[in-house]
């Protein structure tokens, strides 16, 4: 974090700690528009929590409301005084911890599988808390609700509204800062890469399972620390205070305020609270339901109009208005990106800091092996005992027509799936085993055949999310904005901005990759796979979309990679002139099965590979 | 044990809207609540005839269903589950306020569709009411059962689910299918909420929902993409609902029944994530 920054939040910390005590002392405003302005930062501060599940992690959860009552009751029965009376501080501290746990417990089962699950296992989370929980004699004394005292901090009590109003002002931009910092560090990046595509966040090395899990946890935690913020607003509550429609307010809020926008969340919150107190002082209860069809019509509008949320909406919008603007300065002649008659030199990255100590292969073998690998899909084999090694220095291609199993074979090689049968070993490990973040955190990078990007990332997001791996700073620190995390951050960006130089695709920085042409997104693509500087670069088919003459300028960068960067290719190829120009070894699959290898210019010549490509049925 | 054949039957619903569209429809049990609501008046205001109120409150729930697809999901083909989720939770929150907004909260009462206590069996009294229940469960599920596998249309309706794309190119009307599962969804929702309410006593604003939420475990128990796997599900968990009361009858926590379905979603979600039928089916081959 910048010491600009620190000064900015330390300008906002006085005035929201200084004005609204001087401003109820000066008698303006009365307790009833201070109270009703807590609600609101305490709303705020609750759908900022719902937003880092719902707007940065794509994740839904239906039980937001009844965490934040959770950590309302938690601080309740351990700050009222007829309970246990301890301290306002220990009480907030209590409710996120609590909150968080009970997250996480849910989530552990919820969030390892793909899709609603979570929202299903939340709703049940909800209804047994307002139900059961909520209404259990040890904790709220049956119907009778939980009175929450107004903190105490030392000798000062926080009795006046404003006074207590600049406590949870305090406190929302504590929560503020770390959803800043978070946005801002490989955590946000990694949770909106899930919602982009999870596939895809796992190919850069993501924990999925994790990270999703991390973003409920956080959730939580703010969640909590909002209910406790909200219940020594409201001074009282119950099962009803955090009850199934307070969730959906919730949800109304987040995806209103625009799915992952800060600023959008907080001013619908806000909005939630005051308009209604605005409309009810002017016209009397005459208006009251209305309210929540409206918004709930809202919903329904702006969800089905944006999926997205409003926020992307918005930055879409932005976007077209800038595309327009650089193909306007363009108009005259078509820029060299365009046509791609030269496809740019590739980043040449030393290998970063942070990685585990690569093991030095016993000369002989290979880089990376595969021995007799299978996989099947039901009853189809689609990988067949095949065997496949890639030596130090060269590039190896590996060909065969549509459904040989080339893709298959790739994938159990980098880790996307796990083979049925047979060892792959990486540098001399065995990681037959491994997860597809290991073997990229040993030095193994990858291309796909579609393209392998976060589509609605930028290109500076996509190459600071290659990094991911070497990303070596904790949650607490990337949060908290201190430690290791700002000094690592900088050099992630410092190395994408390199990396983007060397494209020559500063112009495109901060373009979402989906707005790119398909042959530039082939080149981003291959630059984050180079970007953390693998050992052995796996490439699908990279010249897939691009025109021809730009698949001679791929040769060349080939070429490149291995004469000048030192690195070790393995490249599926439908192009036979391409492979041809750089493979110095081809292995040729057919129907699942190793058909050759040996030298490329032998090897096509040889009858059952031309056979193969031919679709003739020849004995093996 | 009757109310499990309801949570079945609300399942049912829950399976046929996620395997015809691949979404969840949380709106789905109070479309179910506004249906009672048309019953109420129609038998109790109005003063006809059980299977009038009836019939008018599942073709209105029905409705309902189909034109949520039609004017908030079907606009969203290209967008995700997520926002699809979202769309029915607004659509959820829509109706609540609708039905806090124009009937009071106090809770009403619909007269059971047969009079009398019923038969007594092992200490339990089973009304007539609850044996129509079984017998509409089992009609309802074999009825679905040989639509969806007999006629062309059913098939359609299985193959949507499959591959939206592939089923589309076969010549299936994606967009009938769709409307037909989000429609009939919400008419089971209903049938349901009809059968029990009786049974249950009164009911109120958000009454449905609650007993979805029994059913959405009952779908997750089943493995959420299973028809027979839903009714099993619904069974087991009245069951355990039953269990769980008789054991904790003298504990004065209140909701305990709402608590244990929470921890039978968990649960599932640990030990069987595929549904407990989902050892007994070979595993789906995919890449």
């Amino acid at each position: 974090m910048t010491d600009t920054r620190w000064k900015r939040y330390l300008i906002v910390l006085i005035a929201f700690a200084a004005i609204p005590p001087v401003l109820t002392r000066m008698g303006f405003l009365g307790d009833f528009w201070f109270e009703t302005l807590a609600k609101g930062v305490a709303l705020a501060a609750m759908g900022l929590a719902l937003n880092v599940v719902m707007g940065y992690a794509g994740q839904i959860s239906l039980g937001h409301a009844a965490l934040a009552g959770v950590g309302a009751f938690a601080s309740g029965v351990l700050t009222a005084p007829d309970r246990f009376g301890l301290p306002f501080f220990l009480g907030a501290l209590a409710a996120m911890t609590f909150a968080a746990g009970i997250a996480f417990l849910i989530g552990l089962p919820a969030l390892r599988l793909k899709g609603v699950y979570l929202a299903v296992a939340t709703m049940g989370f909800a209804f047994a808390m307002q139900e059961s929980l909520f209404r259990a004699p040890f904790i709220s004394r049956g119907s009778a609700g939980v009175e929450l005292p107004r903190p105490l901090i030392g000798t000062f009590e926080f009795l006046r509204a404003g006074d207590y109003f600049a406590l949870v002002l305090v406190l929302l931009l504590l929560v503020w800062v770390l959803d800043t910092n978070l946005t801002r560090s490989k955590l946000g990046r990694a949770f909106q890469a899930i919602r982009s595509d999870e596939t895809i966040a796992a190919s850069f090395g993501v924990d999925v399972t994790r990270y999703k899990l991390l973003a409920f946890t956080i959730s939580g935690a703010i969640a909590g620390l909002a209910g406790a913020m909200y219940g020594h607003t409201v001074q009282f509550i119950n099962a009803e205070t955090f009850d199934f429609d307070q969730t959906i307010i919730l949800v109304i809020i987040v995806v209103l305020g625009g799915l992952g926008s800060r600023v959008g969340v907080t001013s619908a919150a806000a909005f939630y609270v005051l308009f209604p107190a605005i409309l009810v002082k002017l016209f009397g209860n005459k208006l009251l339901g209305w309210d929540f069809i409206i918004g709930a019509a809202l919903l329904i509008y702006t969800i089905s109009k944006h999926p997205g949320g409003l926020a992307e909406a918005v930055r879409h919008a932005r976007e077209k208005k800038a595309a327009r603007a650089v193909r306007d300065a363009a108009a005259g002649g078509a820029t060299h990106d365009d046509t791609l008659a030269d496809v740019p030199a590739m980043p040449d990255m030393p290998r970063p800091a942070g990685l585990p100590e690569r093991t030095t292969e016993a000369t002989g073998t290979a880089l990376l092996s595969a021995r007799d690998v299978t996989v099947s899909f039901g009853g189809l084999r689609a990988v067949d005992d095949v065997s496949i090694d890639v030596h130090r220095g060269r590039i190896v291609g590996l060909i065969g027509p549509n459904g040989a199993g080339k893709t298959t074979m790739f994938n159990a090689m980098s880790g996307a799936l796990t083979p049925d049968g047979g060892r792959v070993s990486l540098l001399g490990r065995d990681v037959s085993n491994a997860p597809a973040h290991v073997r990229a955190a040993l030095g193994l990078g990858r291309s796909f055949q579609m393209i392998g990007l976060a589509r609605d990332l930028s290109v500076t997001e996509n190459l600071l999310l290659a990094q991911h791996m070497v990303a070596a700073y904790g949650t607490a620190s990337a949060l908290l904005g201190l430690g290791k995390a700002p000094r690592i951050e900088r050099e992630l960006r410092t190395r994408a901005r390199e990396a983007i130089a060397a494209l020559g695709f500063e112009r495109y920085a901060d373009t979402p990759v989906k707005n790119l042409s398909h042959g530039q997104q082939r080149i981003v693509e291959i630059a984050c796979v180079l970007v953390t500087a693998p050992e052995i670069v796996m490439l699908d088919e990279p010249s897939a979309g691009m025109a021809p003459a730009a698949v001679e300028a791929l040769a060349q960068r080939l070429h490149d990679m291995r004469d000048q960067l030192g690195r070790t290719l393995l490249v599926i190829e439908h192009n036979i002139p391409l492979v041809l120009d750089v493979c110095d070894e081809l292995y040729v699959m057919n129907s699942g099965q190793l058909l050759a290898h040996g030298d490329p210019d032998e090897v096509v010549k040889r009858d059952e590979v031309v056979g193969a490509y031919l679709g003739e049925m020849v004995p093996a | 044990m009757a109310a499990g054949a309801i949570y079945g039957l609300f399942a049912i619903g829950v399976v046929l809207v996620y395997r015809g569209t691949g979404a969840i429809n949380f709106a789905q049990g109070e479309i179910g609540t506004l249906g009672l609501f048309l019953a109420w008046w129609s038998v109790t205001e109005q003063g006809l005839p059980w299977i009038v109120g009836a019939i008018l409150a599942i073709a209105f729930a029905a409705v309902v269903g189909a034109g949520f697809e039609r004017f908030a999901i079907r606009p969203m083909v290209n967008a995700n589950r997520v926002a699809i989720a979202v769309a029915t939770i607004g659509f959820l929150s829509l109706i609540l306020a609708f039905e806090a907004k124009f009937f009071s909260p106090s809770p009403r009462v619909l007269p059971p569709p047969i009079e009398g206590v019923g038969v007594e069996i092992a200490g339990y009294f089973v009304s007539p009411t609850m044996w129509l229940s079984f017998a509409v469960v089992v009609a309802v599920s074999l009825g679905l059962g040989v639509v969806l596998r007999k006629t062309d249309f059913g098939l359609g309706v299985l193959a949507a689910a499959q591959d939206p794309a592939g089923a589309r190119l076969m010549g299936v009307p994606f967009n009938r299918v769709s409307m037909f599962v989000w429609g009939t969804a919400a008419a089971i929702s209903a049938l349901g909420a009809l059968l029990i309410a009786p049974t249950l006593g009164a009911f109120a604003p958000g009454f449905v929902s609650l007993l979805f939420l029994k059913g959405l475990a009952a779908a997750v128990v089943g493995g959420l993409g299973s028809m027979s796997g839903a009714i099993v599900g619904g069974i087991a968990v009245g069951i355990i609902e039953v269990w769980v009361k008789d054991i904790f009858g003298g504990v004065t926590l209140p909701g305990v029944d709402v608590l244990v379905v929470f921890g039978v979603i968990l649960l599932v979600l640990i030990l069987r994530p595929g549904g407990l039928l989902a050892g007994l089916k070979v595993r789906e081959a995919g890449a």
